[in-house]
């Protein structure tokens, strides 16, 4: 089965602006909605305990962000790789392949350098 | 229950890492002359025969690791952190973040791998494959480092 050329477009697209959105929502701290696992409830965006008395609060009561930054991104991209699938099929001819893993290997860097605090403690 | 689930994520795992290495070293150091033995038989697959496969089995391995996350927040992270491993929580971390930008590329690697033109050769799935291998691999390594450290069912 060969895949439709909007569908190529689309795969390409989303594959690229996720990657790179991804990181920007990981810096950003832009996480579409906070999970709280222990108490089973999701808050719309991005929520950060104030607790400062207590802090150790945290971990009864941790919240989590990876599922909101991962939707963030995939929210983005979908929008990105909806737009791609409409566009014509001659301006997608000079895209350079290539692309699609350079991009997403520049994100792995990035998020490797957002990781690095944890090392330092 | 999460145990039953680690278990049935280990599991999906391993057949994701057989088919992804299997693929990656079909694409990368393709047999060309005698096929006799192991190592001949394992480099000459039609790597673009696995695609599919290494879709179904990265989704189904990242969905359930994504539900186990959740217990792994609540029951073991605070322990992790109380006692002091800092650097295999950062490592765990970097896992989360590559499965999510690999989950994305799954589309296209399927695209590259279905419609690879002849008349336009290109390393670009070999590439997209390479990339797929190192995230399953570390993954696959860094689960067990934490489990080992102090995983479910204490």
């Amino acid at each position: 089965m060969t895949p439709p050329p909007w569908f190529r477009r689309f795969a390409f697209a989303f594959g690229i602006a996720f990657a790179a959105l991804y990181v920007v929502a990981v810096k950003l701290d832009l996480a579409l909605f906070t999970v709280y696992p222990s108490i089973r409830v999701v808050l719309l965006g991005t929520h950060h305990s104030r607790d400062y008395v207590g802090p150790s609060m945290g971990s009864f009561m941790p919240a989590m962000y990876w599922y909101g930054w991962t939707a963030t991104a995939a929210l983005g991209a979908l929008i990105v790789g909806i737009g791609a699938a409409f566009l014509p099929e001659r301006w997608s001819q000079p895209f350079w392949s290539g692309w699609l893993w350079v991009i997403p290997v520049a994100a792995m860097i990035g998020c490797v350098y957002l990781t690095l605090p944890w090392f330092r403690l | 229950m999460d145990t039953a689930l680690l278990i049935i994520h280990g599991l999906v795992a391993v057949a994701l890492l057989g088919a992804i290495t299997h693929q990656t070293i079909a694409a990368w150091v393709p047999s060309r002359g005698r096929r006799g033995s192991f190592v001949g038989r394992f480099r000459a697959v039609t790597p673009g025969s696995f695609a599919t496969a290494i879709v179904v089995l990265y989704s189904v391995s990242a969905l359930l690791g994504a539900v186990l996350y959740l217990s792994f927040r609540v029951q073991i992270r605070p322990d992790l952190e109380r006692a002091g491993h800092w650097p295999a929580l950062g490592v765990f971390d970097l896992k989360e973040h590559f499965v999510s930008i690999g989950l994305a590329m799954l589309p296209a690697y399927w695209v590259c791998w279905r419609q690879q033109r002849t008349d336009e050769p290109s390393r670009t799935p070999a590439a997209l494959t390479l990339i797929l291998a190192f995230i399953v691999w570390w993954s696959f390594l860094i689960g067990h480092v934490l489990n080992n450290i102090m995983g479910f069912g204490r």
